[in-house]
């Protein structure tokens, strides 16, 4: 470059003429912009090595978060898993959904052999009572009845041998509720069923059933049948009255 | 800024380090829970049996029989008895609802399963004579 002064070539960096002493202010400027940019590079080096430092801990501790998190829900998974009893029911039910065919078949076995207590114990025992599968559609009817019919005797076997021990819990006044309850049902659900059942085959089971139940009550509560009907159409309260007359000798 | 999220990890460390302990002595307490001796229900029916069958409260024990039956149709270890003095009151209780109904053949055959019925009673054969008399009302 050449000096302003005495118009001689002198080099950029050189702050004075060589020649005739004059200031250089290319060169002046230029320093300065090294100085700044000199400021500039030590201050983002620093900025830089500050955060390195900051963050230096924080990957460690965010790892152990982690970690943690996962050994927490690991561990509540596992003790979930061992305070959960198996369901026995869901394996007997995903067995019902399986085998509906040939259950349904040995079902149709005991109406035929008009077994009708074994054929409702048969549904309870196999989870086929309440949401049956689809091939125990066409039982829905006599199911129905066949349920309150089993209620009913069950609860007669239970009033008739209950125990004659003064010193035993009586509980007589509990079955003959229960019985007057389901007796109830029975007679509503029958009723409902009756007219809805279009399988003569299934209607036979139904009427056939009515029959035994009428004739359970004339046997074990010494009724004749005209007795019977009237109980039947009593209220509950006054079926358990006269119930009481009957097996308490009241 | 690096100071609240040194502060923020060391409080979520904190707090999962208690769920971690609380999860460690949940996880103990389920090893315990699963490992726990049961009781057989059938050993503690046992006594229960004895104690119906020794006051005569034969309606009792058909509750228990068509609760039991409710869930396994066929006995389970343990219940036999209780099935076969069940089967036993259910086929003569029933032999007479088919006298009355005026259904002979049936009537016959339960007749004939209530035989066979009262010969597998083995210790508890006597049970059938008292549970006729019950059903026969010869209390």
């Amino acid at each position: 470059m050449i000096c302003e002064n005495c118009r001689r070539e002198i080099g950029p960096e050189e702050p004075k003429c060589p020649y005739c002493g004059a200031e250089n202010p290319f060169a002046l400027q230029h320093e300065q912009n090294m100085r700044r940019f000199d400021k500039r590079y030590e201050d983002t080096q620093k900025e830089v090595s500050g955060f390195g430092r900051a963050v230096e801990g924080l990957g460690k501790k965010a790892a152990i978060l982690v970690v943690l998190l996962i050994g927490t829900v690991v561990m509540f998974v596992m003790a979930s898993i061992n305070y959960a009893d198996p369901d026995e029911e869901k394996a007997v039910r995903r067995d019902a959904v399986k085998n509906a065919a040939v259950y349904a078949e040995e079902a149709d076995g005991f109406l035929e052999r008009g077994e009708y207590v074994e054929y409702v114990s048969f549904l309870y025992a196999h989870e086929l009572m309440n949401l049956p599968p689809e091939e125990f559609d066409r039982f829905r009817c006599v199911q129905n009845v066949a349920r309150d019919y089993y209620e009913c005797i069950g609860l007669m076997e239970e009033m008739i041998l209950r125990s004659d021990d003064p010193e035993y819990f009586d509980s007589l006044d509990t079955d003959i509720r229960n019985f007057c309850m389901y007796a109830e049902d029975y007679c509503e659900v029958l009723e409902a069923q009756k007219n809805s059942e279009k399988n003569e085959a299934y209607l036979a089971y139904i009427l056939d059933m009515d029959t035994e139940l009428h004739a359970a009550m004339r046997t074990y509560f010494v009724m004749d049948e005209e007795e019977v009907r009237e109980f039947l159409d009593m209220s509950r309260a006054q079926k358990a009255v006269k119930l009481r007359e009957v097996l308490r000798h009241e | 800024m690096n100071k609240i999220l040194r502060v923020t990890l060391n409080i979520l460390i904190i707090i999962t380090s208690i769920a971690f302990a609380a999860g460690l002595l949940d996880l103990l307490f389920s090893i315990q829970y699963a490992n726990r001796e049961i009781e057989d229900p059938a050993k503690s029916y046992a006594g229960v049996f004895e104690y119906e069958i020794k006051h005569r409260a034969y309606g009792e024990i058909m509750g228990s029989y068509y609760s039991k039956r409710m869930d396994s149709f066929d006995p389970p270890a343990g219940y036999e008895d209780l099935y076969h003095i069940g089967e036993y009151a259910h086929t003569s209780f029933m032999s007479r609802v088919y006298e009355e109904k005026g259904d002979p053949q049936r009537a016959d055959s339960y007749r004939e399963k209530k035989e066979r019925l009262k010969k597998e009673l083995g210790s508890y054969e006597y049970t059938a004579d008292e549970i006729d008399g019950f059903l026969c009302h010869e209390k």
